[in-house]
């Protein structure tokens, strides 16, 4: 046996397994976006059971492309990653910055801080829909009712009630309707990702070293020339991992959008999956892979846009 | 214009004192050196010129101006820090225009100083490099580069030259006093190095617990330290301090003898101090002797001049010469 042999042998179990781990569920898929596959079917008892027999081609991507939500799905996916990622990395940065400074209490904020994270995202969405967006009886709906009696007191009061009097009745926004949904399940999410880039950015803070803080503060570097071209480039590498981890996590969001709205004008593509999977594996797997697609594309682009802009 | 005065200046940290009050004038164009071992406030002096830390009371006066409550930007000084402080994601170009930039220069001449400084530096070929691909001699000049394109009144060094290896260390620091005298403007160098100080300086400046303990040039420090401590920390190797017998008979506490101050023979002596050698350190050029046995001092060390054929256990006879013993009183101080 060559020096090599060996090696490569005694690796093999491991790249094996690794290697049926990833291809069988996407050899599956495969199969299944281009076969007729559906759980129950009264006229075609035939396509209840995966066979070569009822090869459809690229059939079922035909299908995908031409059912209406598909491009809804698409694009609000982005939307809601590319939001998620935006106001996570911005707020976790400013929050990251302002509690890194030794403060009274820093221990209890800072785990007070870190907590939203703990939650379950199916318990964070019940919470966030019902108790904080909620029309009527969530906070949404009581700081609207609030204000709008405010302002009607306001109207018989002397001098400034003519004002007052010009002013609209407000109405509270709602969170379940088909065109807010989405920012419904972006302000959960953002609500508690945030906490994570938080706890990223505040270690790589600390390490951030202390003479090249003050040999700025002596070429005369002002208190935002100083975050802008020492902190924000330390914390290049730190956003890097914050955005990628989140893009992977936040692609296959379910649960908000489930409990937000049932996908009623805010379906991302895994909702979208999940709705065909009611019956129609073939066309959910048909999706899965457009899925692995844009995942594909979405990590490239950041790698790329994030290495260059960031890491250098 | 460069003259720095410090006007009893206090520092505390918390309840600790780490600065009394303090005195100190440098001149301008003059090359002082805060020497002295660790922990004993010279680095927190430098800052409390440079305003990177606040003075709890005193002035600090620069260029009949008090800068005490001016900051730190605004002082006219560059400093230089121990762990270079370049800005790591910035090539050696932007890294030596950032102060230029700040001061919001216009480019041309930003360009100009930045190509001034790269020639003087030997960084031309590096301008376009980050630091993390510098090595430290390289990494150390681009801060000086940092420092110079500034054209402060005063220069600050932060021990600069410990995190380099023995070699480049004596290079820089030739480099250092080189600029100096070409610069003329007032540097104040932060050491725990003796040589460093000896070599490099105009005046030294030796602190012990925040206190001065001399102020002088460094032969008036090797000539006539003012008291005990001083005597130990100026000259390699250190000075013999001799406690006993042997400082009664000059009416002193301690006396003090430089090992380069003591003939050294293998024969009999009249009132010759006897000894054992311990360890002889051939340098070529020296040679160190550790001796034992000899009462108030073990070992006491002889620098004598060329090679000297003596290894360990021979008996060596030390004549001191009468006319360079130091004596110092009960207090430490010198008597004269």
């Amino acid at each position: 046996m060559s020096s090599r042999a060996l090696p490569r042998l005694l690796q093999t179990p491991a790249v094996v397994l690794l290697l049926i781990w990833m291809l069988v569920p996407l050899g599956m898929t495969l199969f299944f976006s281009f076969i007729r596959y559906v759980l129950a079917s009264l006229n075609r008892p035939e396509w209840t059971s995966p066979s070569f027999s009822n090869w459809r081609g690229f059939g079922n991507y035909g299908f995908v492309l031409d059912s209406k939500d598909f491009w809804l799905a698409v694009n609000n996916s982005l939307f809601i990653v590319g939001s998620i990622l935006f106001l996570t990395v911005a707020l976790g940065v400013m929050i990251a910055v302002l509690i890194n400074k030794a403060f009274p209490g820093q221990g209890i904020v800072r785990v007070l801080l870190i907590s939203p994270f703990f939650i379950m995202p199916a318990v964070n969405a019940v919470l966030w829909i019902n108790m904080i967006l909620d029309p009527v009886l969530g906070l949404n709906g009581l700081a609207v009712g609030g204000i709008n009696s405010v302002i009607v007191d306001l109207k018989d009061a002397p001098l400034i009630g003519w004002f007052f009097s010009l002013w609209p009745q407000l109405e509270p926004i709602s969170f379940r309707s088909s065109q807010n949904s989405a920012y419904a399940v972006i302000m959960m999410v953002t609500w508690q990702w945030t906490p994570f880039a938080v706890l990223i950015f505040m270690t790589s803070l600390q390490s951030e070293d202390e003479q090249q803080k003050e040999a700025a503060i002596l070429d005369g570097a002002s208190l935002w020339s100083q975050f802008r071209f020492l902190t924000l480039p330390h914390l290049g590498r730190p956003m890097a991992i914050v955005v990628m981890i989140q893009a992977i996590f936040h692609l296959s969001l379910y649960a908000e959008i489930e409990i937000v709205s049932r996908g009623n004008g805010n379906k991302n593509l895994p909702y979208l999956i999940g709705e065909f999977a009611n019956n129609n594996i073939g066309a959910a797997s048909a999706t899965g892979i457009f899925a692995v697609i844009l995942a594909n594309i979405v990590a490239i682009f950041l790698l790329r846009a994030v290495g260059k802009t960031l890491m250098e | 214009m460069g003259r720095i005065v410090l006007e009893n200046v206090v520092k505390n940290f918390g309840e600790t004192q780490v600065i009394p009050p303090l005195n100190l004038t440098i001149k301008d164009g003059e090359f002082a050196v805060f020497v002295g071992p660790s922990g004993c406030g010279k680095s927190t002096l430098l800052r409390l010129i440079a305003g990177l830390e606040d003075t709890t009371a005193g002035k600090v006066v620069i260029d009949d101006q008090d800068v005490t409550e001016v900051s730190p930007s605004k002082r006219g000084l560059a400093m230089v820090f121990q762990s270079y402080a370049l800005y790591p994601h910035m090539t050696v170009r932007k890294n030596i225009a950032f102060p230029m930039r700040m001061a919001g220069m216009d480019e041309a001449e930003q360009n100009k100083r930045i190509e001034a400084a790269a020639t003087a530096l030997n960084l031309t070929d590096y301008l376009d490099r980050k630091p993390g691909q510098l090595s430290g001699g390289q990494r150390q000049r681009v801060a000086i580069g940092r420092a110079i394109v500034r054209e402060p009144s005063a220069f600050l060094f932060d021990e600069p030259l410990s995190n380099l290896d023995a070699a480049l260390r004596v290079g820089m620091r030739l480099e250092i006093s080189e600029m100096h005298k070409r610069m003329k403007t007032t540097m104040v160098y932060v050491t725990h190095d003796q040589v460093e100080a000896m070599t490099m300086a105009d005046k030294i400046v030796v602190l012990q617990a925040g206190v001065i303990e001399q102020v002088g040039s460094p032969l008036d420090l090797y000539h006539a330290p003012r008291n005990v401590f001083v005597a130990g920390f100026i000259g390699s190797p250190k000075m013999n301090l001799l406690e006993g017998p042997e400082a009664k008979k000059h009416k002193a506490k301690t006396i003090g003898i430089r090992p380069e101050h003591i003939e050294v023979s293998t024969k009999s002596k009249k009132g010759a101090w006897k000894g054992t050698v311990g360890v002889a350190e051939h340098l070529g050029s020296d040679t160190f002797i550790h001796i034992h046995g000899i009462e108030g001092c073990d070992p006491l060390t002889v620098r004598a001049a060329g090679d000297v054929a003596v290894k360990h256990g021979d008996t060596v006879y030390l004549t001191p010469d009468p006319k360079l013993i130091h004596k110092f009183d009960d207090e430490g101080l010198r008597i004269s």
